[in-house]
């Protein structure tokens, strides 16, 4: 008997003070954690616009983060887009629901601090309480629209889509015009060598420039990447061609379909459907919400 | 044999039980419905419809549940001869791994009473558990396409008995460690964010079922015991043992996706072992260098099967 | 029964004699998974060094009060806890890291090698021998992840740290994960050539 309280009474002990080690250490890294996470994600965004430590952002761009909910009301579904609210203290915010067909439903202010509207939980809790009871509310996702003095300069849309494995997370750079600025894949889990090449240059560089009538039909070609369009893919990291060279040569293509991977044709056909689909929806729903807030005149710094 | 005639027995009443409710039919109009090829959905009805009515596209609605608001445009909706069913072509290629609601709109109110049915289309919940089975057994073989769980693979594939005696065990006690690991997640460390306890809390749960396993055995079936409780504290040195559940966590599965992945994950190792036991009971026989004998012809015996194994990928039955 | 090796023998007994990849054949997992690169090597080989010299340090200082029945389990939380901080620490200050190696760092948990290490000798040496001997065991997985890791990167990549060496892709196939079954089973067999031919050597 004596033996099993021993037993016990030792393992509990080294479960408590394995228990508080980790604790511990959960404590102090935790916080430098999700600042890593976030420092990356603007690191990657500013990338995707063309700044880098070179070519540093000027102080007058600014991010403007817009979230998407879905507002399900007993059987009717409206879209609620969570604005921030110019003019003003930085807390203030709108919800905007809209209907399925685009009319404006209603308007509702409520205040949230920018660092907690970071945080989903604490943003579905306002919206939550913003709407009222009775009806539920479901995150879909989120748009940054970035802003130099107060002019449109582009969309940050990060979007997930299925690939040839599991899920592609990628967040993908638009012009005012729905012109592709930029794609950057955030996560994949395609295999290495084959469908994993959609990281590198030479294939997500050739959704840049794009424009928006090319995107809308834009299809998958099984050719081998002409070598002078492969040069100015990769320009950025050989930097062998001048910038007016790329540019020149991008012209050329931009109208052309993207050119597959070896080996990996359904991981491009999925990139491509993804990306299709997230400018095409997108465009859709801004043209709406522009619409609206116009009407509406809710000021907001975009 | 006792055990696996228990095993499909409990894998037959499972199917069962998920294949009820899609027995059990929608009233109203619609006797089925599914994806057709990935721009169409089949739309199967009661009775012979009203061409007029049921083949024009304006009387369709269709999006994916998570856009209610983008439409998805109808290029045309064909009915086949007897009128009972109703082919939906869309212009685009659909998401079909998300499910679609489906709205008929302004039908003429004498044939069902209502003007609008709506209904949901969806890949059948049991293939979607069918696939996660599949994946873990064939295409992420934890063994030959994840890579993990390879000291122990190494170690007992020697003997055809041996391995067989591994797998089975493995098997058990994976399927019944992934699903209290599934239970302490959900209930225990998700509403406390206890996330970094992941590591500790499923080895703890993986040695306790070990534990329970070994007492259990000893006590209602000894010869079984004898047979197999060796194997039991190699369970523990099996990276694979502790793969599934923090899959099990990132990936946010139910309950029934846990068991299966376990499941899969049980048998894709039973299988690897006999199958390697085979080849290495054969190699024996064969003449290979000395300084190959053993464990650096096994490797590379396992190269080539996860070669093989590489056919698998991107397999997609359902 | 105390060791009766130096501390520098320990640390090369872990990497020649009693390699834990070549010789041991323990922890094959990420030997045959990750050791894609020279980089993925060198980083494994850290986090698994680190895990190793604390888990021997600790279970030597209180070797005395593990009940025998529960060593195991004593073994297992010590490692658990370990590798979760361990974990903890790479994915607030080296996210980078992180992100490649992140599964494979916790499943150091499951590996062999640290266990038996554990009960072969932390459990019964002082503390400096276990220090020095975890060091070794370390050291050698990490020599050995290198060294698959250069065939590997070199054939596969034709780089070698990221350092563009032969200009051009070999074959792409030994990047792909399940190379490493083969190049491990060669660089094995190779290994055991030279040994036989150096035990010749020294008899006649």
């Amino acid at each position: 008997m004596k033996d099993i309280s021993t037993i016990i009474f030792r393992l509990t002990l080294t479960c408590l003070v394995a228990a508080l080690i980790m604790g511990g250490s959960f404590i102090v890294t935790n916080r430098a954690k999700q600042h890593n996470q976030q420092v990356n994600e603007q690191k990657v965004m500013l990338s995707l616009l063309g700044y880098s430590a070179a070519k540093p952002a000027p102080a007058s761009l600014a991010l403007h983060p817009v979230y998407r909910y879905l507002v399900t009301e007993q059987d009717v579904q409206t879209l609620g887009y969570l604005v921030p609210v110019a003019g003003g203290a930085t807390d203030a915010f709108a919800l905007v629901t809209i209907a399925l067909d685009g009319k404006f439903v209603a308007r509702h202010d409520l205040r949230l601090a920018p660092e907690k509207a970071e945080q989903a939980k604490e943003r579905l809790q306002a919206v939550q309480t913003a709407v009222g009871s009775g009806k539920t509310i479901q995150y879909a996702d989120q748009t940054i629209i970035v802003t130099d003095n107060g002019q449109r300069q582009a969309y940050l849309l990060p979007g997930e889509f299925p690939g040839f494995k599991t899920f592609v997370k990628v967040i993908l750079a638009l012009d005012p015009g729905f012109t592709v600025l930029g794609l950057e894949i955030m996560e994949h889990e395609e295999d290495p060598g084959l469908g994993g090449e959609i990281v590198q240059d030479y294939f997500k560089n050739q959704f840049r420039g794009k424009p928006y009538e090319a995107l809308k039909k834009l299809g998958v070609v099984k050719e081998p990447l002409p070598d002078e369009y492969r040069g100015a893919l990769e320009a950025g990291k050989t930097g062998r061609l001048g910038p007016e060279e790329v540019a020149r040569i991008q012209e050329q293509y931009k109208d052309h379909d993207i050119y597959a991977l070896t080996g990996a044709t359904i991981s491009s056909r999925s990139v491509t459907n993804g990306v299709k689909g997230i400018v095409k929806k997108f465009a859709y729903r801004i043209a709406f919400l522009d619409r609206v807030l116009a009407e509406q005149r809710i000021v907001v710094p975009f | 044999m006792h055990r696996l005639t228990m095993l499909m027995r409990a894998l037959a009443v499972l199917t069962l039980a998920l294949l009820l409710p899609v027995l059990a039919q929608a009233d109203g109009l619609i006797a089925g419905k599914s994806f057709g090829n990935d721009r169409e959905i089949v739309v199967t009805f009661k009775a012979p419809v009203d061409q007029a009515v049921f083949a024009d596209p304006a009387h369709y609605l269709v999006y994916e549940e998570s856009d209610p608001d983008i439409r998805l445009e109808l290029a045309d909706v064909r009915l086949d001869s007897t009128g009972k069913i109703a082919f939906l072509g869309f212009k685009e290629p659909l998401n079909t791994t998300r499910p679609h609601v489906v709205s008929m709109i302004d039908l003429p109110a004498a044939v069902t009473g209502r003007t609008v049915e709506t209904f949901r289309v969806a890949k059948p919940y049991l293939g979607y558990l069918l696939s996660i089975l599949v994946s873990a057994l064939l295409i992420n073989n934890f063994v030959f396409t994840k890579y993990l769980g390879l000291c122990v693979f190494f170690g007992t594939s020697k003997r055809r008995d041996t391995a067989k005696g591994m797998g089975v065990t493995f098997t058990i006690v994976m399927v019944v460690s992934a699903l209290m690991s599934w239970f302490f997640y959900q209930f225990v460390m998700k509403p406390h964010g206890l996330d970094f306890l992941q590591i500790v809390v499923f080895i703890g749960l993986v040695s306790l079922t070990v534990q329970a396993v070994d007492t259990i055995l000893r006590k209602v079936n000894p010869a079984l015991f004898n047979a197999f409780g060796v194997y039991l504290v190699l369970v523990i040195a099996n990276c694979v043992i502790i793969a599934v559940p923090l899959i099990m966590a990132n990936n946010e599965y139910n309950f029934l996706e846990t068991f299966m992945l376990a499941l899969g994950a049980g048998g894709g190792f039973l299988l690897a072992l006999y199958m390697m036991a085979s080849v290495r009971e054969r190699m024996e026989l064969a003449r290979v260098p000395k300084s190959f004998k053993g464990v650096p012809i096994a490797f590379i015996v396992a190269g080539q099967f996860a070669l093989a194994f590489l056919g698998f990928s991107g397999l997609s039955l359902f | 029964m105390a060791t009766d090796k130096s501390n520098l023998q320990l640390v090369v007994n872990g990497i020649l004699n009693e390699n834990p990849i070549f010789r041991l054949v323990l922890s094959m997992c990420p030997a045959v998974g990750i050791s894609t690169t020279v980089m993925n090597g060198i980083m494994l080989g850290v986090a698994v060094l680190f895990v190793q010299v604390f888990s021997s340090c600790t279970i030597s200082l209180v070797k005395n009060w593990i009940h025998p029945r529960i060593r195991i389990p004593t073994y297992t939380l010590t490692i658990a806890t370990w590798v979760t901080v361990i974990d903890m620490v790479l994915a607030a200050y080296l996210p980078e890291a992180y992100a490649k190696m992140g599964i494979f760092v916790k499943l150091i948990v499951a590996f062999a090698i640290i266990t038996m290490r554990l009960e072969m000798f932390a459990s019964k040496e002082n503390l400096t021998h276990s220090f020095w001997d975890g060091v070794g065991m370390g050291l050698g997985f990490m020599v050995g992840m290198m060294a698959i890791g250069f065939v590997r990167e070199l054939l596969g990549l034709g780089t070698i740290l990221g350092y563009d060496v032969l200009g051009f892709r070999p074959l792409l196939f030994f990047i792909l994960p399940l190379a490493g079954f083969f190049c491990v089973g060669l660089m094995m067999g190779f290994f055991n050539y030279i040994e036989t031919r150096y035990k010749r050597v020294k008899q006649g």
